[in-house]
């Protein structure tokens, strides 16, 4: 509740910030600070300290898993603002509103992580999506980010309608907005709750960019400015994902036999789609854009799995794959050239970026002593244990050995091919710390991933 | 203690060599560190030998049954020594060779082994897989940065290869885990899973093709000769010399003991793929030219029979294999570094191009000769009595109504090996020099100490192999006694 | 028609919708059949005047798909959001009382935070028509 009322607040802030004050560093200055007050009162409620208790009827419930995940998104966002704010600059002249948007949306994640009822689910979904469109076309000049703004809000919409059409006949069926009240089993299942259960699968599952919802994925994620990219790519992916296993964690556990299947076959969809095509690309942001799918399909498996170990292993997977891919995108965003052939030579050029970007793909490619390994470890546990069926996790590894294949082609262009061009790279010392901090954090989790998952039960 | 300190010695010697601007100084340092490890893998096997030294247990995920737990049993201090004596062996012998960004290669080099070191000592499997795949990176950088002109290619093929094969057997450890008792990946639990027959057939695939890639056995190998081809030496040798042992280890002490019954099953498919990859690899081996690709198809011929004794699951076998990972790692450092050495002299690798070294370089040849006959196993070298224990196995084994035909392919490959080793003596030692081979000089220092050290081991070890055979002894008992199916069979 | 209805009040399933189905389609049917009669029966005389836009008896000008200022579309959404917002009170006024102080500060969070968005906005020139 601490995290989000004043992310709302800080929304608002931000807004009135670039009214007022004129120096860019001054806005950034705030947005961070903000984002670091952000994740205090947060760990704050995770102790018990709550500074305003609203009545929200039983709508809204902040669980241990809920705070902690949020704990994970505010502490990925101030790692990107920390590492990309400035580069938000170049984007257009709204600098303070980027800003507030981006808090806006931690709002949202906030409010889907801790739904209890659909309205608040439907109300999170879509604080997030609508900063998301602006976000997406802030590049107002150019065509391609116009394009995947206009691409993004019709299909966005169109899901959206799905989803209230969903929770209408679900509302129809249950006469209850309460997930708790979804859940409970009296007589004969009607066909109305289950259509509905239905349509917000497919509508989260947009969300979420799964197969066979993902199409708008690619050009969205390479038409936006690549900072946003890199915003959606992450936190708000991962923030959607909690929302989609607390739906069907606590709205439909007594449904499972009936989407279980579905859900595997959305999962196996996503892995081979999204990592298949994604060795055929030849810039790097789009590849990303089509690896956040692939990792999407893994990420799937803990709603497939449902149980605690899976819950486990979306924490872990949600700090995992937001750390690894802001630091990517952070590297990335400084490059002028996002083919693979921009990263030759870059070892040569930069050899801490290149060894700490190393880390990132080696994390993000699923190897030991990264975090990126202990998630996809969780991951395929719970998966393997809370079914039966051996094919799933097998594909999901098989593929995880695939992505091998896209993640090293920046490795080999990095460390092993010569560049024709100088660098004409610039980083600030700071900008290097923090990622070196960050790869750390990465190894320090692959090796003792109780560190975060601790917090869950503590 | 001593696995412990095996295992980081060269892990944070591997991790400071990185800082270190000076190319001289980072190479004395990665020998220094070698020789540390090799000291500390010395003692573990001679004077402390108390079971406090060669184990160590620390907690490491509690929540999921998964422990830093290291132990130094006896095929371990056989392979640890091995990797502890090859890497000084290796930087001697290639002391000379230059390469650009001299600090990087040493301390991959280096990570490589504290990989290698985890792999030969877990008692975990989490552990185990963690450091399987550590011991992966480091080669993976060191094959695609200083390799030949295909490196990049190649490498990665390989890389693909071993860890397509990594998830699979991480898919079957983490089965495995699901069954045992007490829900841990320590090696107990998963010798006593008590895994159904059904189960274990269905898994014995999973692990067997990650460590059939890594050995290699055919049709896994495809990967292999152009790695070794590509790879600077001194990787090669590591690549050789102790990491396909890595598959050869982890066959016995990960497969055998732990899915049995799917062993047995198995065991023929296997042992025939075995052999026929060795007369496979043999023949081509018969049709090479180039020095190079000669050895790596060697290598997997003699890396076949070793399978081939595995599943015979017969004590001399077992023992036999134990100690011939040891010799054969030793045996082909030697060879090469005589390749290394050709063809740094001459820029070439043809057979068919060099000729009559012998008369220029008489030192290098008695060397190389006698590690040639050792590669073909002739008495008084340390291969012999590796082989024959093999042989022996297979034709013994209870687990195969084919042994009289293992044996008779098997001992088949092996005159193909005497073929081509003998006929590459013959060609590039004797007959007439050339233009090319007319101005050969002999072998610096550096080169005679490392091959010195090597025919040193591969002669004592010839005379007196019961050092090794003592070893190993209770290990190979104890892995066959997991591994027995007859009171199974009895039962059903 | 009339037990049919009854049994649909008492289900609980899709059967009780079947009001509302015989509804529409009696909606459906009345206005296709007025149609369809009007035009048999009506007389016809086609006319240019009769085949023209009509808006409100002014006389249009030119195609619809010009390109606009901006900032009539701006104004347009910013009336309607700030139009909209009224809605949210109707109920409030409605259950003012039952609502107590608890509902009275939700209210007041709420024009708060319109408060701040109105203030933004002519803070940020958006209503300012010239430039």
């Amino acid at each position: 509740m601490n995290a989000l009322l004043l992310s709302a607040l800080m929304g608002v802030v931000m807004m009135f910030s670039g009214i007022v004050l004129k120096s860019k560093a001054a806005i950034r200055n705030i947005a961070i600070a903000g984002m670091l007050a952000l994740l205090l009162v947060n760990i704050l409620e995770m102790n018990g300290t709550v500074f305003l208790v609203i009545d929200s009827k039983g709508m809204i419930g902040f669980d241990r898993f809920a705070l902690l995940f949020n704990s994970i998104i505010f502490f990925s966002t101030f790692l990107y603002l920390t590492l990309s704010a400035r580069d938000m600059e170049k984007v257009g002249v709204n600098y303070a509103e980027y800003l507030a948007l981006i808090f806006f949306i931690l709002c949202g994640i906030a409010l889907v992580s801790s739904f209890r009822s659909l309205i608040i689910l439907f109300l999170g979904i879509e604080i997030i999506s609508i900063p998301l469109y602006i976000l997406t076309g802030s590049d107002k000049l150019n065509l391609k980010s116009n394009e995947a703004s206009l691409k993004y809000f019709l299909l966005g919409s169109f899901s959206t309608g799905l989803m209230l059409m969903g929770i209408a006949l679900i509302y129809g069926a249950k006469g209850t907005f309460y997930t708790s009240g979804i859940n409970m089993v009296n007589g004969a299942i009607s066909p109305l709750l289950i259509a509905g259960m239905l349509l917000l699968m497919f509508s989260m599952a947009f969300k979420v960019s799964v197969a066979p919802f993902h199409f708008w994925t690619p050009d969205v994620y390479d038409g936006a400015p690549t900072v946003f990219t890199s915003f959606m790519a992450t936190i708000v992916k991962a923030g959607v994902f909690i929302a989609f296993i607390r739906l069907f964690d606590e709205g439909f556990a007594s449904q499972q036999p009936k989407w279980k299947l579905i859900i595997a076959i959305l999962t196996a969809a996503t892995l081979l789609i999204g990592n298949i095509t994604a060795v055929f690309q030849q810039s790097v942001k789009r590849m990303l854009a089509y690896s956040s799918i692939a990792q999407a399909g893994f990420m799937l498996l803990s709603v497939y799995a449902m149980s605690p170990d899976s819950k486990e292993g979306l924490i872990l997977y949600a700090a995992a794959y937001c750390m690894a891919t802001i630091g990517i995108f952070a590297v990335l965003i400084k490059m002028s050239d996002y083919t693979f052939d921009g990263f030759n030579g870059f070892a040569k050029q930069q050899p801490l970026l290149a060894a700490v970007t190393t880390i990132f793909l080696l994390s993000l490619a699923g190897i030991p002593l990264t975090a990126g390994f202990m998630a996809k470890f969780y991951m395929i546990k719970a998966a393997m244990y809370n079914s039966g069926l051996l094919w799933l996790p097998i594909l999901a590894l098989v593929m995880a050995a695939v992505s091998v294949s896209y993640y090293f082609r920046v490795i080999q262009a990095m460390y092993f091919r010569e560049s024709s061009t100088p660098s004409t790279l610039t980083v600030t010392p700071a900008f290097r710390y923090t990622l070196v901090a960050l790869a750390a954090l990465v190894v320090l989790l692959g090796i003792f991933p109780n560190l975060l998952l601790a917090w869950l039960y503590f | 203690m001593i696995p412990v300190l095996l295992i980081t010695i060269p892990l944070l010697a591997g991790l400071a060599t990185f800082f270190i601007r000076d190319e001289k100084a980072a190479r004395s340092w990665a020998l220094l560190a070698s020789l540390l490890t090799l000291g500390c893998a010395v003692a573990g096997i001679t004077f402390l030998k108390g079971a406090a030294n060669l184990e160590a247990h620390a907690q490491w995920l509690p929540a999921l049954g998964a422990q830093f737990s290291v132990k130094l049993d006896g095929m371990g201090q056989l392979l640890c020594l091995l990797t502890a004596v090859s890497y000084p062996v290796i930087f001697l012998g290639t002391w000379k060779a230059t390469y650009a960004n001299a600090k990087n290669f040493f301390a991959l080099m280096l990570l490589a082994q504290a990989g290698l070191m985890g792999v030969f000592l877990s008692m975990d499997a989490l552990l185990f897989y963690f450091f399987w795949e550590l011991a992966l990176i480091p080669m993976y950088f060191l094959c695609s940065t200083w390799g030949g002109d295909k490196r990049i290619r190649v490498s990665f093929k390989f890389f693909i290869y071993t860890f397509l094969g990594s998830v699979l057997m991480l898919i079957g450890i983490l089965y495995v885990y699901g069954m045992t008792k007490d829900q841990s990946f320590s090696i107990n639990s998963f010798y006593n899973a008590g895994l159904s027959n059904a189960q274990q057939n269905k898994l014995f695939w999973l692990f067997f093709i990650a460590f059939a890639i890594k050995m290699p056995i055919f049709p896994f190998h495809t990967w292999q000769p152009d790695t070794y081809e590509q790879a600077p030496t001194a990787t090669t040798m590591v690549l050789s010399g102790v990491m396909v042992k890595m598959g050869v280890f982890a066959v016995i002490r990960w497969l055998l003991p732990v899915l049995p019954l799917a062993s047995y099953a198995w065991g023929d498919v296997v042992t025939t793929l075995a052999i026929t990859g060795m007369i496979y690899a043999s023949l081509i081996a018969i049709r090479q030219d180039d020095l190079k690709r000669l050895v790596a198809y060697s290598s997997i011929a003699h890396i076949g029979l070793m399978c081939a004794a595995i599943f015979s699951e017969t004590e001399s076998g077992m023992q036999g294999v134990m100690i011939q990972m040891f010799n054969h790692g030793i045996n082909i450092i030697g060879l090469w570094l005589v390749v290394e050495m050709i063809e740094r002299q001459f820029g070439t690798r043809k057979i068919s191009e060099l000729g009559g070294l012998a008369q220029k370089a008489p030192a290098m040849a008695i060397l190389l000769v006698i590690v040639a006959l050792a590669n073909i196993a002739l008495p008084l070298t340390n291969a012999f009595p590796g082989e024959f224990l093999m042989f022996n196995g297979i034709f013994s084994s209870t687990v195969t109504q084919y042994y009289l035909w293992f044996t008779v392919l098997g001992g088949l490959s092996i005159i193909f090996g005497a073929v081509y080793t003998l006929n590459m003596i013959r060609k590039v030692f004797y007959g007439e020099s050339n233009a090319l081979t007319a101005g050969a000089q002999d072998i610096r220092w550096n080169e005679q100490l490392a091959l010195g050290v090597i025919v040193i081991l591969i002669l004592w070890l010839g005379v007196c192999p019961q050092t090794l055979l003592n070893t190993v002894q209770e290990t190979a008992h104890s892995i066959l006694n997991k591994a027995d199916v007859l009171p199974y069979i009895r039962k059903h | 028609m009339f037990q049919l209805l009854q049994s649909g009040l008492n289900g609980t399933g899709a059967g009780s919708y079947l009001p509302v189905v015989i509804q529409i389609i009696f909606a459906v049917g009345l206005v296709a059949f007025l149609m369809v009669v009007t035009h048999m029966l009506g007389p016809k005389r086609k006319t240019t005047d009769k085949l023209q836009n009509f808006s409100s008896g002014i006389e249009s000008h030119g195609d619809a798909r010009h390109p606009m200022a901006i900032k009539y579309f701006l104004t347009a959404i910013l009336f309607v959001l700030f139009d909209v917002e009224v809605i949210f009170f109707y109920p409030y006024a409605v259950n003012f009382k039952m609502l107590g102080w608890n509902g009275f500060w939700a209210v007041m969070l709420f024009v708060a935070f319109f408060l701040c968005g109105f203030i933004y906005i002519i803070k940020k020139g958006a209503l300012k028509w010239e430039d």
